[in-house]
């Protein structure tokens, strides 16, 4: 596609694409060389607009479905079992996604088909409310998500590579929020003043940029060999082989159990504050609820970057610490605080903790899988942990809410936060290139290298 | 656990059933026109409703109302008579006499998030009397629901009355954040 743009190109601004495609094509032979990449500022801004597009489309899948469903007169059954449907195909292709992306020729192509169906499957769900059109809907979708969420992350790191990823992933977050919180603000307008339905066809809409910005990425410059965290696996016909050397990979591991301890404390913790926000303030409860899911989108949207670049600084460690530590913070002010205008001030400490996974998550995946080509199938790993946690979440909230109250409930979410925090202090290293405790990495590969290692 | 199994069989259903589904969906879909309730429907029981009913050829009695005169409940828009949401109504509660006695509305949140399932009394209930009943009036105020506790199936009901205020949940203790008064 490029060698036919810069042969036909003859106009200044064509001519300028092709040029750009054309230094696309180099620095994918130089990183065969093993010489750093030169992404091309147009698909770096591509990129930006393709992590936009995707949180804004993604939003139309969240609980809006739910008062869709709703006002087409389905049952809260149907419903229940619809989501629960998803979300456990979303949970269990996780790592099959992953996989799936590390498998992958090209990222681009891999990630525009997922965008197409999601699309589809917002359009069906828009168009043709039957519960198994809903259900097929709704399965596709979360099978198109468990392979954009490693995708996004593998584009990122083999257009820039891992000495500059940190900062992508921050500018990516960035984007990815504001994204988000601009589709909530249009797809609440949307819902209030045309239908709910027209949320879905918004949604569907929303796949053309989508899909345009991820064309604009120039596809050269994605080197799969670097998207998938180095060369490809010394067994890769034995996926069982593969998986068990994951499992041995002692820095995931913490990491993946760091993650589910947070989402286990994390996930329940913003419904539940919204219903305590509708309960406390009478006149401008949807507004404060507004206000409690913008705030943390607002501080992403800014400190995400500053948290990519302090990554490079200074290291992983300190950020996760500032991130785990302020959700055990957040959960007990939540359990005292009083005033709707309080809990929405509390809802920064979200910001803080959302801004820094947003950045750490991908990145020390990406460090600690480094040179052992499963970069997404770690991150599918890591994302089922944060499925399971997440899940569990919701139960533990609900069962606590119920039988022992409020305050209970953000105490006890505030507990397991603050076991994630201390499992972070104790058991998380370094994971940064050239920084302090380099070793677990080194631990790390070697005993992917050789299959004589064994734990402990 | 039941859900999980339930999910799955539904999972293994849809590879069959989908194109079979698809077909006979089309039933489900939403009309862009009113849904006019009861037009044709059958009604073998002997106490048919007197009055408008007229009883077709093949003896089985039937009740012809005007669409314009009657419409589905579920999933219509609650709002205050002072034209605050009040969320949709998503369930409708009646006793063994069949009568009905409670509606369940999903109230507040933003996006669907942090809402709750709040039982209010049927007569608290009232429908536009002119032209489509596009939406329900609640005659109670967001600062008399908003404390309510919430429906749960399987447990004692706590119906929001249109006259009376907030009941206090009388088997739960263990929920006084919820009955505090904020003021």
């Amino acid at each position: 596609m490029s060698s036919a743009l810069g042969s036909d190109g003859q106009s200044g601004p064509a001519q300028a694409d092709a040029n750009e495609m054309r230094r696309g094509e180099v620095s994918r032979s130089e990183a065969r060389g093993r010489l750093p990449p030169r992404p091309s500022p147009r698909s770096l801004r591509a990129l930006d607009w393709f992590v936009f597009f995707l949180a804004d489309a993604q939003m139309g899948f969240g609980p809006l479905v739910a008062v869709y469903l709703t006002a087409q007169k389905w049952t809260q059954g149907d419903i229940g079992l619809v989501l629960t449907a998803g979300g456990l195909l979303a949970l269990a292709g996780q790592m099959p996604g992953g996989g799936l992306v590390d498998a992958a020729r090209s990222e681009r192509v891999l990630a525009a088909m997922a965008v197409a169906v999601i699309g589809a499957s917002a359009f069906l769900i828009g168009i043709w409310p039957a519960f198994l059109i809903v259900l097929a809907a709704k399965l596709l979708h979360s099978a198109a998500s468990c392979i954009l969420g490693p995708a996004i992350a593998a584009i990122s790191l083999g257009l820039v590579g891992h000495s500059a990823v940190a900062e992508r992933l921050g500018r990516n977050a960035r984007f990815a929020s504001i994204g988000a919180g601009l589709a909530a603000l249009g797809m609440g307008t949307a819902g209030y003043l045309i239908s709910n339905q027209a949320v879905f066809f918004v949604t569907a809409a929303l796949c053309l940029p989508t899909l345009v910005a991820l064309w604009l990425i120039g596809g050269g410059q994605v080197d799969p060999e670097r998207a998938h965290g180095g060369t490809a696996a010394p067994h890769p016909g034995d996926p069982m082989a593969t998986i068990r050397m994951l499992l041995r990979n002692r820095p995931l591991m913490i990491f993946a159990l760091c993650l589910a301890l947070f989402h286990l404390a994390n996930a329940a913790m913003l419904p539940l504050t919204a219903s305590v926000v509708t309960m406390r303030s009478s006149e401008w409860a949807a507004a404060m609820v507004g206000a409690c899911l913008f705030v943390p989108q607002l501080v992403v949207a800014a400190f995400a970057p500053w948290m990519g670049r302090q990554a490079t600084r200074s290291g992983r460690r300190g950020l996760l610490i500032l991130g785990f530590g302020a959700l055990p913070i957040r959960g007990v002010l939540l359990a005292f605080a009083t005033s709707p205008y309080m809990i929405v001030l509390v809802q920064v400490l979200d910001g803080v903790s959302a801004a820094v996974l947003a950045v750490m998550v991908p990145l020390v995946i990406a460090d600690v899988t480094r040179g052992t080509g499963h970069f997404n199938l770690a991150q599918g790993t890591a994302g089922t942990a944060v499925g399971i946690g997440a899940s569990l979440s919701t139960v533990l909230a609900g069962y606590t809410y119920d039988y022992f109250g409020m305050m209970s409930a953000f105490l006890s979410l505030a507990g397991v936060a603050a076991v994630g925090f201390i499992a972070v202090l104790m058991f998380m290293p370094e994971t940064g290139p050239g920084l302090r405790s380099n070793e677990f990495r080194r631990e790390a590969l070697l005993s992917e290298s050789s299959p004589a290692h064994r734990r402990g | 656990m039941n859900r999980f199994v339930r999910t799955l069989a539904v999972i293994g259903m849809l590879l069959f059933a989908l194109p079979v589904a698809a077909s006979a969906a089309g039933d489900n879909a939403p009309q862009p026109e009113q849904q006019p309730a009861e037009t044709t429907s059958q009604t073998p029981s002997p106490s048919a409703e007197p009055g408008t009913s007229v009883t077709t050829g093949d003896g089985t009695p039937a009740t012809v109302i005007d669409d314009r005169d009657v419409e589905g409940i579920l999933g219509k828009n609650v709002r205050s008579s002072a034209g605050e949401d009040m969320g949709q109504i998503i369930d409708v509660i009646v006793n063994r006499d069949g009568q009905v006695r409670a509606a369940v509305i999903d109230f507040g949140g933003f996006l669907g998030v942090g809402s709750r399932k709040i039982a209010v009394d049927w007569h608290a209930l009232s429908f536009p009397a002119d032209a489509v009943i596009d939406h329900v009036i609640l005659n109670l105020t967001r600062d008399q629901v908003r404390l309510a506790p919430e429906y749960r199936s399987g447990e004692p009901l706590v119906v929001l009355g249109a006259a009376t205020a907030v009941q206090p949940k009388p088997d739960t203790p263990a929920q006084p954040e919820n009955l505090m008064p904020e003021k």
